[in-house]
Order: structure tokens, then sequence, then C-alpha cells
């Protein structure tokens, strides 16, 4: 039986992004439980293509992290421009999350 | 006056703590220092009589324009406030105080100004002590010539890296200011001059806090863990907070411990900040190795401290060094306002191009714009689903290679777009909705970073100046 798809603000306890230097941005989510934590590392919305896909990238420019016993998954990316030059909208790539909290999993 | 080395903090320190004996107690500050530290859980570190200080000052998150301006991001009134805290601290205990990263980004005047502030501070106070600084800018000659021989390069050449790519050298000529982030050999070094204090300009956050407990003899591995951890003062715990942390290193492990008792370190909490800001959270490269975070372990001594250990290092054979530098683009001049009208909005990206083409018959000359819709996919490119039709906000930067240029752009664009007449245009009476006046407003140079780079085959003190001075204002006042 498949489960009922959840959106991931709701499996998630933490879900940032963050500049990781400024070349690159890299988002942290942190999940309530050992089931949300799994039913995360399962679900193919946040597998390197999906997570590509929302962030007009190739899925080989996604890098993904599993971290069971901290119950998290860390997914780094280039940013689109260097932090801080002329045109950038988030020098410290802070909201860069927003695109995720909807994804269902 | 003290003029003999062996009675500085750093020469007593050395000579009287052996690791094994008692665990060395590390006090982390600031994570920001001219911030406003945080004077309860300072003062409550300082009780527990910590071996050292130390505070970090800077990163490269505020952007390019602290690194090119050679400006402080932190108000000057707040950083002699934090300065003279620590300093007073560290002068009563008679402990080494260590602040890296100076003034924002570290390069020649960040760690003047910071060291004028410090200086005012000691001569106010009356103070005598030898401090030690570390001077970061690169010399351009070493720059060019790493370029040349291929030396300079890629921070990480995968595609998963926005990719950089390598200023030519006029570039590296021009840019304002350039720096190389020292780590803890170069720390290890100034403190060989015995000082009491050391203030050092670009640095590795980790530095601040490894450099002492590596001269004493302690594991590299558990120094620049324990380093990397408490740079960000009580970041680590739940709830996360700007509060001064106390690490105890051993021999084998070392113990974390917020000095807000209601901030509490936390396996969980300890084990995850490793992901804070990091592209991968398991390696952590040092200009000297890799710190290898894949053993590490996290265990609970109660519920408001954790143990860790088992974290590895790997020396590299040469060292590794990370450079920055920034270059000016031009003079920035900002227009703010809002736009509330469906068919304007709509419309909007073509008539910015009319506007600017209009603008630029008046006023010819190398200025540019770069306009923000916010509502419009402004913070990340938003389907068209989600972009807003009823209002907009409109930040439009102006470049220009002089200020007022810049501002000149900014007040004759306002007036073209406040008055286009877009198609099918209603409102006759103006497109555009001010919060304030004047809505165009001088917003300093610009700057973007042109280095961020790792540079090779070279030798630390070619890079980086280590000086010590015995400052003696006892008797003195200013």
């Amino acid at each position: 039986m498949t489960m009922p798809a959840l959106p991931l603000a709701h499996l998630a306890s933490v879900i940032r992004s963050k500049n990781a230097g400024p070349l690159c941005v890299t988002i942290d989510l942190f999940f309530r439980d050992t089931q949300a934590y799994e039913r995360a590392v399962q679900s193919e919305a946040l597998k390197a293509p999906s997570i590509a896909f929302h962030y007009g990238l190739h899925a080989s420019q996604i890098r993904r992290f599993e971290l069971p016993r901290i119950m998290a998954i860390k997914l780094s990316m280039p940013r689109a421009v260097c932090a801080g030059d002329p045109g950038d909208g988030d020098l410290y790539g802070a909201q860069q999350h927003a695109p995720l909290l909807r994804l269902m999993l | 006056m003290k003029s003999l080395l062996e009675n500085t903090a750093v020469a007593h320190l050395l000579r009287s703590h052996r690791p094994g004996t008692e665990r060395l107690r590390v006090l982390s500050a600031s994570g920001q220092l001219g911030f406003g530290i945080v004077k309860e859980s300072f003062e409550r570190g300082l009780l527990r009589r910590p071996h050292f200080i130390g505070c970090d000052m800077g990163s490269i998150d505020p952007g390019p324009y602290y690194l090119g301006s050679g400006q402080m991001a932190a108000p000057h009134e707040m950083v002699r406030r934090d300065l003279e805290m620590v300093l007073r601290a560290a002068r009563e205990l008679n402990v080494p105080l260590i602040i890296g990263s100076a003034g924002t980004a570290g390069a020649k005047p960040h760690l003047e100004a910071t060291l004028a502030l410090l200086r005012e501070v000691a001569e106010a106070n009356e103070w005598s002590f030898r401090v030690a600084t570390i001077g970061s800018d690169v010399p351009r000659n070493v720059l060019i010539k790493a370029r040349a021989e291929g030396r300079l390069k890629a921070l990480d050449e995968s595609e998963t890296s926005f990719h950089l790519s390598l200023p030519a050298d006029q570039v590296m000529k021009d840019a304002s200011h350039i720096v190389a982030q020292c780590g803890s050999h170069t720390f290890i070094q100034a403190l060989q001059s015995m000082p009491d204090v050391l203030i050092a300009g670009r640095s590795c956050d980790t530095a601040i806090f490894a450099a002492l407990p590596q001269m004493l003899g302690y594991d590299p591995a558990l120094s620049l863990h324990m380093a990397k951890i408490i740079e960000c003062t009580s970041l680590c715990c739940v709830p996360g907070g700007r509060d001064a942390i106390l690490a105890e290193l051993g021999e084998t492990d070392f113990i974390l411990e917020s000095l807000n008792p209601n901030a509490h370190a936390t396996p969980a909490s300890v084990a995850a900040h490793a992901l804070y800001e990091q592209a991968d959270p398991w390696v952590v490269e040092e200009p000297e190795g890799t710190l290898d975070l894949h053993q590490a372990h996290y265990t609970a001594v109660d519920e408001h401290r954790t143990q860790v250990s088992g974290a590895q290092w790997r020396p590299r054979a040469l060292p590794t060094f990370k450079v920055e530098g920034a270059l000016r683009v031009g003079s920035r001049a900002v227009l703010f306002a809002g736009v509330a009208d469906p068919t304007m909005v709509e419309q909007m990206p073509s008539a910015l191009e009319e506007v600017s083409r209009r603008v630029h018959q008046l006023l010819p000359g190398a200025w540019t714009i770069v306009s923000h819709l916010y509502g419009q996919g402004a913070v990340r490119e938003l389907p068209e689903a989600q972009r807003s039709s009823h209002e907009i906000g409109l930040v439009i930067e102006f470049l220009a290679p002089d200020a007022g240029m810049a501002k000149t752009a900014a007040s004759v664009f306002k007036q073209n777009l406040l008055h286009f007449g877009f198609t099918g245009r209603l409102t006759t009476g103006g497109n555009l909705a001010f919060a304030f006046t004047p809505s165009e407003i001088d917003a300093n140079d610009c700057y973007r970073f042109v280095l961020y780079h790792v540079m090779e085959g070279v030798r630390a003190d070619e890079l980086f100046v280590i000086e010590a001075h015995d400052w003696n204002f006892q008797g003195v006042p200013a």
C-alpha cells in the first residue's frame, strides 16, 4: 500500500538554505522523527533530478548527503551568480529554500 | 612595566599548562565581535577561569563591499564596547586574547581600524601589554606569479560550484583589497612572539581557537574540530544563540557547554552544526590539511553539555591558502518605488527597457541599471502563476563610474518612469508609489568578488606579515 503524500514542511523541523561560501548554496533539512527521515530519504522528490528541476540546474550539479544519526538531508548546489555580484537577489542565500516547502513526499 | 616576555599571557600559559593534568578551558566570547557580546553569559564564562579567550570578527558573508571598501560591517561604537569587554577580562585574568579576521574582511584598513579602537581602549584604561598582529594582504606579484605558474586555482572545479573565472593580471592589480586566510600555522608563528593579545587579519575561523592548543601539544584533529564548532559561540546549541561558549579540551575529547543556562549543547544539535554553511558536512579544508568528521562522535555528558571525539586530521605536504579579492565596479544609486497597476506590472520589463533607452539619450555615459522586481521573482525566479500582479516593489540599482552620474541617472530615470505612457495606460497621474522622498538614494560604491580561489606552492611567510609591539599606557592617561 502506498502512503498518501505529505508536504515536506509537515515532515521537517528545519528547512533552511544558506551560502556555503560565495559560490555555493546549501540546503539543510532536519526531520521530526526516524519515520519522516526514512520517508524523505526514499522520496523521489528529494533526489537530485527533482531538486535540479526546482532550481533550474542539472542533476549532476546537486550534491546530496544523508545523515541518519541526526535525521538530516543536505543538498548543496552552485549559486546562480557569485554572492554580492550586481544582480544577486539573495546575498546570504538564506531564502532559497522556498520552492521546497511545498514539495510532496 | 611588563617588559619581560616570560611574563606575558601566552608565555605564562605555555609554561604553566600541561595536557593531561587539567583540561584546557577555551572561552569563545563572540562569533561576530562588534555586534554586541552578551554580557551575562560572557561573565559566566570568566567565572570558569578560562585559559584563553578567543573571538571571531569577520566573514566573507556580508559580501564584497567590506573587503572592497576597507570598511567594517560592525559599527565602531559597538566594536569599541566589545573590545573593551574582552580586553578587560583578558588583562584581569592575565590570559591570552586572540581575535581573528579583524574588522570584518581582515585587510589592512580593517586591521588598522581594529587596532586603533583597541589602542583607544588601552589608553583610556592605562593598560600595558604586548600585541602581535598578522597582516593578511596578498602581495600582487606573488598572486600574478602563482597565476602564471598554474598555482592559483578554482576552489572547487566541479560543476557543483559556481565557476568564478581566474581574474586577469590587470584585475588582480586593480582589485582594491586581496587577502588570504591564514591558518593555525601562522597563528602559532605569531604566538611565538609571546604576546598578550593577538589580532589577526583575514584568518581561518579555526586558527583563533586551534593554534594555542596545538602549541600546548593537544591533538590537531580535536583542536580544530573544537575550534570549528566554538567559533560560532552557542549556535551549536538548542536553542542556538550568540552567547559565549566554553570548551574544555582534553587529550581524547572535548566538552562543550553554553554559558547561557537555557541553551543546551546536545549530541544532535552539535552534530547538526557541522552542516551549517558547509557544502560538505564531513570535510573541513584548512591551509595545512583536511579535517575529516566521518568518525566524529557526540555523547551527552548531561542535558546541558556534550562530549565530542573522533575527528581525524590529514595534513597535506604543502599548504594551500584561500584567497579573496574585491574589485570596484562603480558607484551605486538606488531607486525605490511601488507599483499597483496590473497593466503597468505586466509591462514593467519592457517599460524599464524603453525608459532606459530614453534616459541614455538624455544622459550619455557608462551607466547601467540592475532591476529587482519584488513580487515578480527578485529573490529567486518564480513560476508565472506565483508572480504578483496587484502590487510589486521596484528596486533599481544605477551603477556608474562616479556617484554624480549614478544619482543623476536615478533621478532622471525616476521621473521618466513615473510618467511613462505605457500601452493601455489609464492612470495619467503617475505610475509609481513612493514611500519616502527622496526616493533615489546614494548607495556607496559597488564591489564584486573577483577572487575566491585557492593558491598553492607558496610559503605562509610570503603572504602573512607578523609583527609584535609592546604597548605601554600605564601612567599615560589619554
